[in-house]
Parts: C-alpha cells; structure tokens; sequence
C-alpha cells in the first residue's frame, strides 16, 4: 500500500490501480505525528550565532536554533539546516502525463508522481492545500529513498515527477531522486511554482527532462496578495529554464475576479513570448473552489475560451485550455499544416499523429519530447 | 490569602522589598466593599506587573515558593479578590477543564519556567480542578520535553501535550489572509486557556508575548512571519476558538531574551524577575514591551522601531478588539512581593 495524503487517495485515478498492484514498491509507512528523519540540507549558509540562511528559494528565510523556514520543512538544529522531507513522501500516484498537464512531453505516458509535505507559496487557491500547507508531521509519510522512486517508475514504464504540493522545497530529494533515475534510464519532470533561487534551480535543471510552471498571476500585487510570494523571481526561473533547454510548459490558474483580466492575460503572453519562446505551450485552466477561496465560483469556460484566444493573437503557438473536458483547446494542432496532430479529451488521448516528433501530415518538427 | 501573607511566603525578612507594596507609580488594588471586589474598575484594562528580587535561584532556574507568592500576589491585584483561589476562580471554573499555553521553543533557557506551571497547577488543584484536568501545551513534545515539562503525567501531576501528537483539526479556521487547523487540544481537550507566554525580543515580530504565543495554537506558523508577523498576529488571535478560550495571561518575564532573539543564546537573556498578569492579551503584550524595552536600553540597544522591528501586530490587534494598545488606555498596577 503506498502512503497518500488523507484526501490525496483520490486525486488521481492511477492511484487506486497502484495501490492494488504496488506490492513490492510497499514503503514504510508513518502515521501522522510521527517524527520525521532529518537529513542534511543543502544550499544555504551560516549567519552569526547559531542563525541560517536559507538559499533555496527567493524568501530567503533567516531561521533561528530550533525553528523552520516558511516552508516548514527545514529546520534548524543548532545551527545546521536539516531537511524533514528527504525521501519521505506523503503522496505517491501513477497520473497520466497530462495531468500535469504536459501536453507535449511523452502523450499517452504515465507519470510516477511523488510529493512531500509544504511549499514556500500559500495561495488561497491552492487545491492540495493538506499537504502543501502542512507540516512533515501533519500528514501520513512513507520512507522511500531516490532507488526505490525509480524501481517504481520502471514498473510502470513512467516517468518520475515531482508534483502536487512544490518540488523546490524538496530540492535535495528531486536531484538525488532525478540524478538516480537518469543512471537507471528514466526520465525526470517537475511541477512548480518556480519560486526558486538560480543556483538550486540550475543544479536541479542538469538531471530534469520536463518541467511545468505555474505561473500564476503576471502582477505584482497577485503573488503577495494571494500568494504570499512575488513574481520578479518566478520570471527569473522561467527565463534560467528557457536557457536551459528543459522542456518547458506553463499554466495559468484563471481565478475569476482575481488574475484574468484581459491586460494582465495580454501582457503575460507577450512576456512569455519574448522571453520564453513562441513555443512554450500555455494552458489555461479552470478554477475550482478551494481553500481560502471557496465562496468564489469556478472559471466561466468563456474565460478560457477568450484567454485562449489572446494567446493565440499574441503569437503564441501551443495555446490550450484545462480542467473542463471537452471544452474546445485540448487538442495539439501542427503550426504548419493547421491539422489535429494530438487530439485529446481530458487526460485521454484520442488520437497521435507525432511520429519520430514530426507531424504525420507535413512532416513538422513539433516542438515537445515525444519518444 | 492577604496581600501581607504572600510576602512572608515569598522573599522572606532579607528582602528589602518583603512586603507586597506599591512601588511609585502603582495603582494600588485594595478593595474595601464587596462590589469592588467582584468587579475591577470598568473602563481600561488592568495589567499587574510583580516583581521580586529572589525568583531565579541559580541560571534559569525558579524558585517555587517565590513564584507562588507572585502568582497569588498577582491574582489578587489582579481580581480584586482576597483569597488566590478564589482569585482564580474568577477565570476558571472548577468543572472545567484547563490548558496551559507554554512556550518551549527556545528549550530550558528560554521557555516558560516549569516551575510556574507546577505552581499554577497546585493552585487550580486548590480550585478543584484535579491534574487530570489539566494540560500544559505547546507545538512539538520535544520542545516540552527539552523545557523540563514531564510528558508523562507524574503521579497526581497535569499532562502535557505536544500538538504533534494531539494533531489538528481538519477543517480550517479562515482568516483574511491565511487559514490554519487548530490544535486538538485547544478544540478538544480543555474548555478555557490560560496564556504563559515568555517574555522575548523577536527578530522579525519584535517581540514575543501573549499574543503571539497563540502561534502555538495553530499547524501552520511557519506561514505567519511575513511582514513582522502582521496581521497574522492579529488575525490568529481574533479566531473565536482562541480568543474565547483565553481566560487569562500570565507572563513570564523573570528573564526575558532581549536580543537576538527569539531563540536563546550566552547573554542574551537579562533577568527582570516579573510576572505580568492580565485579561487583555493586547495590553499586556503592550506594558511588557515597555519592560524589554527599558532592558534594552540598559544594554545600550536600540529601541525596537529603529532596528526595523517594531511590534506593529500590536496596533492591528487592537483595530481588530482584541484589546489595548495604547499605554496610556492600559491600567498598570505594579507589585514587589
């Protein structure tokens, strides 16, 4: 049985079939309350006194003896920076790829997905908040090293991703785990924020094969508010992973009243545009009511429609829409010959015409990793 | 218990300042009717400060016997009551259930003195309320453990319990500008709260106090620390669980930290030998920033708004009625035993 957050079980239907058939993958298991391994910490320095400081992401947390950062997974102990979370993940699932969404990365592929407990944002949005907003305490753990991660992806023939609550608080555990699974022929994704510092993210980015971004607002007064973050360092990362050569995709969360407006939508796919590259596929995908935000409703499908439609006008070329199946926008069409290329419907694939990474029709290189 | 038998309990005859007496700027509680005794001055808050000359024995270590003279002493100015027990009654009843809010953080040398909390416990054992009624309670049981609070009740002793082990409520409490689960023992297993906060210079909320000692009442601090800790302060106090268990403060602030801070270094700590007493968290937490600040200068160290730390939460919790930020609102009764 692997370890899923209370409600986590039933974030993913690949769960139930890994819980069934995962025998041999079965990790130790830790009841909420229990204490989690400490493990050292890199990227951070000594302050005077027995203070740190944390380098890992943009908030660059000063944290005394005996306290933890604002992700609530590093910890001080007496003037050493340990992290709680170091092969111990709350969440374990088999996703479809697309779930992520990655829609140009391996379509049709399974996703190994793992997660620990925190995150250096807390948007009042957020849909994992159980996990993401707790402490390694709070949540069930299992114990389950980088090998063991990958033992597990080649059982499914997956890729590993780290996912669901945010990977760059777990930085050590995604680099020892991707650096593991690129020795065993595996490749490695990461989805997050991208509230990350340059040097954590660049060492991460050297054994990563794909990586999602939410960008979640293009306003200043988005992150802080409603994110307790900023945005100037998440466009930072963007631009390290764009020169990085990763493969890159974004999301964009539409929550209504909140980051849609249609200048706020036209000038980030500009910027993306830029700075990112035409290519860089854009999802922007619906609300659903969660956390500190559950009087708003979700995402008119017309939003995402007209979203879709200002990326497209902004020159953005792999432009789609999310979390409403069957909604117009899921489907991948070739830049060259306008035809259907990959037709989906929610995270089932109806149709593949990306053979060798070309276009069946005309013969397009299609921008992606599709073998 | 009379104000006059408490001194003989605690300090003793060697003690120049032997006897409970005003000092200069008291405000002296003695009631003479039984209507003043049921009900204190009507209109601003009263916060009592006792000090004493002989409550650490050696390094961070308390004496019992003069800790039990302050905290009758204390009960007393601050109730209007002549007898300690009844004193206490005035915040807890003895059917109820009683948590005690430590703050362990800091471990032995900076923590609220166990010491106290045994004194308290006998008190409200006086009350009838037995041990097992009792809970002492913070965020982690390793930072009770590290206090020199005993996790396992000792004999006829109160329990103590980390939140890690007691959990968290699933749903969340909403605030304007975060959501927190709220410790089980809070929501479960006590019906009032007494606050025993230390008293802390913080580096980034400024300081430590009744207020933010509620931080321990929730999962998710480690969220809170933005911005000098402003409004999240605020905010965690006005949820209704915390703010209408909290039936009473009692301060330690025999030997605050008071720089760099909030956890202990080698001389970091200055001992001020006091204990605040009060009802409003705000105005405590304003009367005891005075005191740090008074020890800081002592040292030669800046006031606290020039270094980029002052204690803004304070003015937010009073916008949002939690209490009284301004001095001059603030009844100060101030006590020697």
């Amino acid at each position: 049985m692997t370890v899923l957050s209370r409600r986590g079980f039933f974030l993913t239907c690949g769960g139930c079939a890994l819980a069934a058939s995962a025998g041999p993958l079965l990790p130790r298991r830790a009841l909420a309350g229990a204490t989690p391994r400490a493990f050292p910490a890199r990227f951070w320095k000594k302050l005077e006194g027995k203070r740190i400081e944390c380098g890992l992401c943009p908030k660059r947390c000063k944290v005394e003896d005996r306290e933890r950062g604002f992700c609530g997974v590093r910890e001080n102990r007496d003037g050493e920076y340990l992290t709680l979370v170091w092969g111990q993940p709350c969440a374990v699932h088999v996703d479809p790829i697309e779930k992520k969404p990655f829609f140009h990365f391996r379509p049709g592929s399974q996703a190994f997905s793992i997660a620990t407990a925190g995150c250096n944002l807390e948007c009042k949005c957020c849909q994992n908040w159980d996990i993401s907003q707790a402490k390694p305490e709070d949540v069930d753990f299992s114990y389950m090293p980088p090998d063991e991660v990958v033992r597990g992806a080649k059982q499914y023939d997956a890729c590993v991703t780290f996912t669901y609550s945010e990977p760059i608080v777990f930085l050590e555990y995604c680099i020892d785990t991707a650096k593991a699974a690129r020795k065993a022929g595996v490749r490695s994704t990461m989805v997050t924020g991208g509230s990350g510092e340059a040097e954590p993210m660049k060492e991460a980015l050297k054994y990563l094969d794909g990586i999602k971004v939410d960008l979640k607002g293009f306003t200043e007064d988005y992150y802080q508010r409603m994110c307790k973050g900023k945005l100037e360092p998440v466009k930072k990362t963007l631009e390290v992973i764009a020169k990085s050569g990763v493969w890159l995709e974004l999301v964009h969360l539409c929550v209504p009243g909140q980051n849609d407006g249609e200048p706020e939508i036209r000038s980030m796919c500009r910027w993306v545009k830029e700075h990112l590259g035409r290519d860089v596929p854009l999802h922007f995908t619906r609300f659903h009511p969660e956390y500190q935000m559950k009087n708003v409703p979700p995402t008119p499908n017309a939003t995402l429609i007209r979203c879709r439609e200002i990326g497209h006008a902004e020159g953005l070329r792999f432009v789609y829409t999310g979390n409403v199946p069957g909604l117009a926008g899921e489907d991948t069409s070739c830049p060259s010959c306008g035809k259907v290329v990959v037709a989906r419907r929610g995270f089932e694939l109806e149709g593949m015409h990306v053979k060798n990474g070309r276009c069946e029709y005309c013969g397009y290189t299609m921008p992606g990793v599709w073998s | 218990m009379g104000l006059g038998a408490l001194a003989a309990g605690g300090c003793g005859s060697s003690c120049a300042g032997s006897r409970a007496r005003p000092t200069a700027q008291t405000t002296i509680v003695a009631p003479k009717t039984e209507a003043a005794r049921v009900a204190p001055p009507v209109g601003k808050p009263r916060v009592v400060v006792v000090r004493t000359c002989k409550a650490l024995t050696s390094g961070y270590d308390a004496d019992r016997g003069a800790l039990r003279a302050m905290l009758e002493a204390g009960l007393l100015a601050l109730s209007g009551e002549k007898d300690a027990v009844r004193a206490l009654g005035r915040y807890v009843r003895a059917s109820e259930r009683v948590g005690m809010k430590i703050n362990g953080l800091a471990a032995r040398n900076a923590a609220t003195h166990v010491e106290l909390v045994d004194e308290l416990s006998a008190l409200l054992a006086k009350l009838g309320v037995e041990p097992r009624r009792q809970i002492a309670f913070d965020r982690f049981k390793r930072d009770l453990i590290a206090s020199k609070f005993a996790l396992a009740p000792r004999g006829d002793g109160y329990q103590c319990i980390g939140n890690d082990e007691a959990g968290h409520e699933d749903e969340l409490a909403q605030m304007p500008s975060s959501a927190s689960r709220l410790s089980r023992v809070l929501t479960r297993q006590v019906d009032g709260v007494i606050n025993l906060p230390i008293l802390k210079q913080h580096s980034l909320s400024g300081m430590t106090g009744a207020l933010k000692n509620n931080f321990g009442c929730i999962h998710n601090p480690n969220k809170m620390h933005l911005d000098n800790c402003d409004p999240y302060i605020a905010e965690v106090n006005a949820i209704p669980a915390i703010r209408d268990k909290q039936r009473l403060v009692v301060m330690d602030a025999l030997r605050p930290v008071v720089e760099n801070g909030p956890s202990y270094q080698p001389g970091s700590a200055e001992v001020a030998n006091a204990l605040l007493f009060a009802t409003d968290p705000v105005a405590v937490d304003t009367v005891a920033l005075g005191i740090l600040e008074d020890l800081r200068k002592q040292r030669n160290l800046p006031p606290l708004d020039q270094v980029d730390m002052r204690p803004t939460y304070l003015s937010t919790a009073s916008k949002l009625g939690l209490g009284v930020s301004d001095r001059n609102g603030i009844e100060v009764v101030s006590l020697e035993v």
